[in-house]
């Protein structure tokens, strides 16, 4: 609770201002202005973020040093890499921050467009495969890497808010959900079938559900899809979990995550690695830098599976610190989505609050083994130029919507 | 666009419940994720981790000290040295000089080739291998970073080539070869250590890890029977007896026939332990590596275990106990040779072309005649000798502690005719080993116990403690205690006044029987001479046999074979005490 003491501090003389011109509830735009011009910054998230940030990139160094000294003799050569990209995200998210999010409403269905057409960029010649998928492509001339697919997310969680605004009390009505329902569906769909990743489809699909339940003020739907889906999801592990697994591979990635042993040296290895790892950190784990995993054990040690190395050097005590940051993070977002402006500002966040919770969880859970194994980065933390910069200007989005955050509701 | 309307605080409410459900919701899915996490590290923290440690280390074995073969005074005749490999990790030294400076002092290298090996950028560097114990030690003492000083063990035989048949050597893991160190390998082995590094995926070792050891447990020491000063003084008489008679070989087994316990075995020539891939003679043309393994082979053989001959006239001693044990012959029962006798449509000659004339089963016995064991032979019939044969434990083997000894090489019963019975009554036409004859004669004289012969006696721990004492089985009652004695005086007999009279010791009652076999194509001109005797000849000791392959002169056993026994008793009685 000490933020939103620290939060409320901050706006105090903001408050005080605006009373001093009246009890007017009202808001003419003049007074937008003065407001606007009377610098407020969320510090408290921004803290939040340079802290995720600050400690994944020592985590980066950490899980990717001996493997980089092996393969480039630089020990920092992924910590570099990554500090530019974070050093460019930050620059990206301070002119969002200052720039009115109402500017971005009119790109909406332009973003839309774009990151479809980045989606079949992939497939050109500029599209590069790495770890057997064609997920990114390179921007010529500049010697840079986008994967199209955070691209999509920014896109969506715009597109949804603005598409939110502009239904109103449409979004009520059966056909307005089914709409909302079916708008991200293309952008899903794609992202899976032509990039083939099929974690980057299921976070965007995520956001638009959180996006449009949001939006939606009924909770019956919701509750009986959920419902739905728990039923389907559990009648499918069931079924899997009674298959021959040496003669059946239609669902190998679920039978590897009922029983990683089983298939220790090929699909469950890097699971079963990460286990190993999160298991032999303990309690207090072996100290920073003191991984053995990282030895070229595991696989994606400063990506994907950073996670178990955090647990593996720093323990439990190092994985409930990052848990409780995101849950930091989204909490003082959501205060600042419940106090946004207005409902484009709100649905803004909520996007954005989607990806990262989401984000966060699935990769936590593939970690732990919770869920079946698939890439997912872990927000803020893991290496990933395209990620972190993306994620950034998202922040940048929730900052700007902060700013507008009128006072006298508080 | 978005505007303020009337409905908005409305919508404001709605929109914040849900947005704090969906919050709560994902709050609600990380304290589960950690709950999850709580699982792993805390529960399963101890599974992941030894998985993990087993997955992290790599392990470099120690060797274990093999196990001593000691004689029956504590004598060592088998020890391993420990020798110290020394080499420098580049990585890991910190004061170069210091280093270059110790070793060049306590190793006697010179700085030129010591400075190069240290300032080698390499993982690891060997300096100087087969190093002592001692100055492996004062290296270690020193404590410098970054210098290795591995412990090794090397088997060592301090008397060379003696006994080398017997006690066999080792191999490059310490794994016994040949003799004893085979037969005893289970107690001699020891348990190997284990040096345990962390490494990487590709398995370099990380250095900061330290490492964990697990010590060796040294093998045990093994007692044997035999007598180092006997062993050592009976190689001299072969090695004499092989170079005046130019023989092939000579063997002799010294035995306690009470107890089957072995003193001495020789089988000269024989080769050093501590080189034994190298030939011990040179060869006319240079081998090839098959060939020289084969001839490796040849050299390494014991041929008193893993040969078999024809006994020749020794064997009468078994011909003459299951007669008397049959009762078909009494000592005073008199036959008459006239230098042949005709089995069948064979005519089988005695060695005296002339023949023995009148005699009685004593006297035929010292004349070594063989017209008279034939007709005793006959006497008992094909199925009867082949009964005792099998009694006396000739169809088996000794069940010596030696590996590969070789069998009988006998007619089958239903092939035997009497041509065959007679030849076999004289010690002809089948084959047998030395350490077969021997135990044989050993269990007709000693009261008719079947001993086995052998060499181990107990196992001790480091401590000296008895870990094992070995037990054989003796099989009683294979001949009569009066027939033994009966044997007993007629042995004695043929030493005192007979053909062993060349055996014979002043002040001791010695027992014997010689032999002069030819060897197979007859005809060719080669002999093997023997001689067994036992002493005292009243209460048996000690037997010993003396076999010379292929002696050039004098070929008879009752001249060359029966001195090398007498001047082997003539010494080891009195030391023995007898």
């Amino acid at each position: 609770m000490a933020t939103t003491v620290r939060r409320t501090r901050d706006v105090q003389s903001n408050r005080m201002s605006g009373r001093a011109r009246g009890g007017d509830h009202r808001l003419t735009r003049g007074r937008r202005k003065r407001e606007q011009s009377e610098y407020f910054f969320d510090y408290s998230l921004l803290f939040i973020v340079l802290f995720l940030l600050g400690f994944g990139m020592i985590m980066i160094y950490s899980a990717s040093s001996y493997a980089a000294f092996q393969s480039y003799g630089d020990a920092a050569y992924y910590l570099k890499k990554q500090a530019l990209a974070v050093t460019l995200g930050l620059i990206a998210m301070m002119v969002v921050a200052n720039i009115p999010y109402h500017f971005w409403e009119r790109f909406a269905t332009l973003g839309y467009g774009v990151s479809v057409a980045l989606i079949f960029l992939v497939l050109t010649p500029l599209g590069i495969e790495s770890h057997g998928a064609r997920r990114w492509f390179r921007i010529p001339g500049v010697g840079m890497q986008i994967q199209p697919a955070e691209v999509a997310k920014l896109a969506m969680i715009l597109f949804l808010a603005v598409m939110v605004c502009k239904m109103g009390k449409g979004v009520r009505t059966i056909k307005g959900f089914v709409l909302m329902m079916v708008m991200p569906l293309p952008v899903v769909v794609l992202i899976w079938k032509v990039t083939d990743n099929l974690s980057s489809a299921i976070i965007v699909l995520s956001i638009a559900l959180l996006m449009v339940f949001v939006a939606s003020p009924d909770y019956k739907k919701f509750v009986a899809m959920g419902a739905v889906a728990i039923l389907f999801v559990s009648l499918l592990v069931v079924y899997v979990s009674r298959l021959d697994p040496s003669t059946n591979f239609r669902f190998r990635r679920i039978q590897v995550w009922l029983n990683p042993e089983s298939d220790s040296q090929d699909k469950g290895f890097q699971t079963l690695q990460g286990l190993y790892a999160i298991g032999s950190g303990g309690v207090l784990g072996k100290g920073l830098g003191r991984s053995m995993q990282k030895l070229s054990f595991l696989p994606e040690a400063q990506n994907d599976m950073i996670f178990s190395i955090i647990c593996e050097e720093l323990g439990l005590f190092g994985a409930i610190a990052i848990i409780l940051m995101f849950i930091l993070l989204i909490w003082r977002m959501m205060i600042i989505a419940n106090n946004a402006s207005d409902l484009f500002g709100a649905m803004l966040v909520v996007g954005v609050i989607g990806h990262v919770a989401v984000q966060a969880i699935l990769n936590i859970a593939v970690v732990t083994n919770s869920i079946p194994n698939t890439g997912i980065s872990l927000p803020f933390i893991s290496y990933g130029g395209t990620s972190v910069v993306f994620l950034l200007i998202e922040i940048g989005l929730v900052l700007s919507v902060a700013r507008r955050i009128q006072l006298k509701e508080l | 666009m978005l505007k303020d309307s009337n409905g908005q605080l409305h919508n404001k409410i709605i929109y914040r419940k849900k947005i704090m459900t969906v919050v709560a919701g994902c709050t609600l899915v990380f304290v589960l994720l950690f709950a999850r996490l709580v699982y792993l590290m805390v529960w399963r923290a101890e599974h992941y981790s030894q998985l993990a440690t087993e997955l992290h280390e790599r392990e470099r074995s120690i060797k274990a000290a093999r196990g001593r073969i000691l004689d029956c005074n504590g004598v060592v005749l088998a020890d391993n040295r420990t020798v110290c490999t020394i080499s420098v990790i580049y990585n890991q030294i910190q004061d170069s000089e210091e280093v270059i400076r110790v070793l060049c002092q306590e190793l006697a290298l010179s700085e030129e080739y010591v400075r190069p090996k240290v300032e080698k950028y390499s993982s690891m560097e060997r300096i100087k291998s087969n190093v002592d114990k001692e100055i492996g030690d004062r290296i270690r003492e020193y404590d410098l970073p970054g210098v290795k000083v591995d412990e090794d063990y090397k088997r060592y035989y301090p008397y060379g080539a003696l006994a080398s048949k017997v006690l066999g050597f080792t191999g490059g893991d310490n794994q016994g070869i040949i003799g004893l160190e085979v037969v005893y390998e289970k107690y001699l082995q020891g348990e190997p250590g284990m040096i345990l590094t962390m490494t990487d995926a590709k398995g370099i070792e990380v250095e900061e890890a330290g490492e964990r050891r697990i010590e060796p447990k040294s093998g045990n020491d093994l007692c044997i029977s035999m007598d180092r000063n006997i062993q050592t003084y009976a190689t001299q008489l072969a090695l004499q007896a092989m170079e005046t008679k130019e023989a092939d070989s000579v063997s002799i087994i010294v035995m306690n026939p009470q107890n089957g316990e072995l003193l001495a075995m020789v089988n000269v020539p024989e080769f050093d332990l501590n080189t034994p891939y190298e030939l011990s003679y040179e060869p006319v043309v240079e081998p090839t590596a098959e060939e020289k393994q084969e001839l490796l082979n040849q050299m390494w053989r014991n041929g008193c275990i893993n040969d078999t001959y024809e006994p020749g006239s020794t064997f009468k001693v078994i011909t003459a106990a299951a007669a008397l044990e049959e009762g078909v012959v009494t000592p005073n029962d008199s036959f008459h040779c006239p230098g042949y006798v005709v089995v069948d449509d064979r005519k089988i000659r005695c060695h005296k072309i002339a023949g023995h004339g009148s005699e009685d089963f004593v006297h035929a016995t010292m004349n070594s005649c063989n017209p008279v064991f034939v007709t005793v032979g006959l006497r008992l019939g094909v199925e009867n000798y082949y009964k005792y044969f099998e009694s006396f434990g000739l169809k088996t083997k000794t069940g010596i502690d030696l590996p590969g000894e070789a069998g009988t090489i006998m007619h089958k019963m239903e092939d035997m005719g009497n041509v065959e019975l007679a030849t076999v009554s004289f010690g002809q036409s089948f084959q047998i080993t030395p350490i077969q004859l021997l135990t044989t004669i050993s269990s007709i004289v000693n009261g008719g116990n079947r001993i086995t012969p052998h060499f181990g006696v107990r196992a001790l721990d480091e401590q000296g403690e008895v870990v094992e004492e070995f037990t054989y089985p003796i099989q009683e009652g294979i001949v009569s205690e009066e027939v033994s004695a009966t044997m007993r005086d007629i042995l004695e007999m043929v030493v005192s006044e007979g053909g062993g009279v060349n055996g014979k010791v002043e002040g001791y009652r010695v027992g014997g029987k010689t032999a002069t076999s030819q060897t197979l194509p007859r005809g060719s001109g080669r002999y093997i001479a023997s001689f067994v005797g036992f002493a005292p000849a009243d209460d048996p000791q000690v037997i010993a046999i003396a076999i010379i392959n292929n002696p050039q002169g004098v070929y008879y056993g009752g001249q060359i074979a029966a001195p090398v026994i007498r001047q082997l008793f003539e010494n080891i009685l009195p030391y023995l005490g007898i």
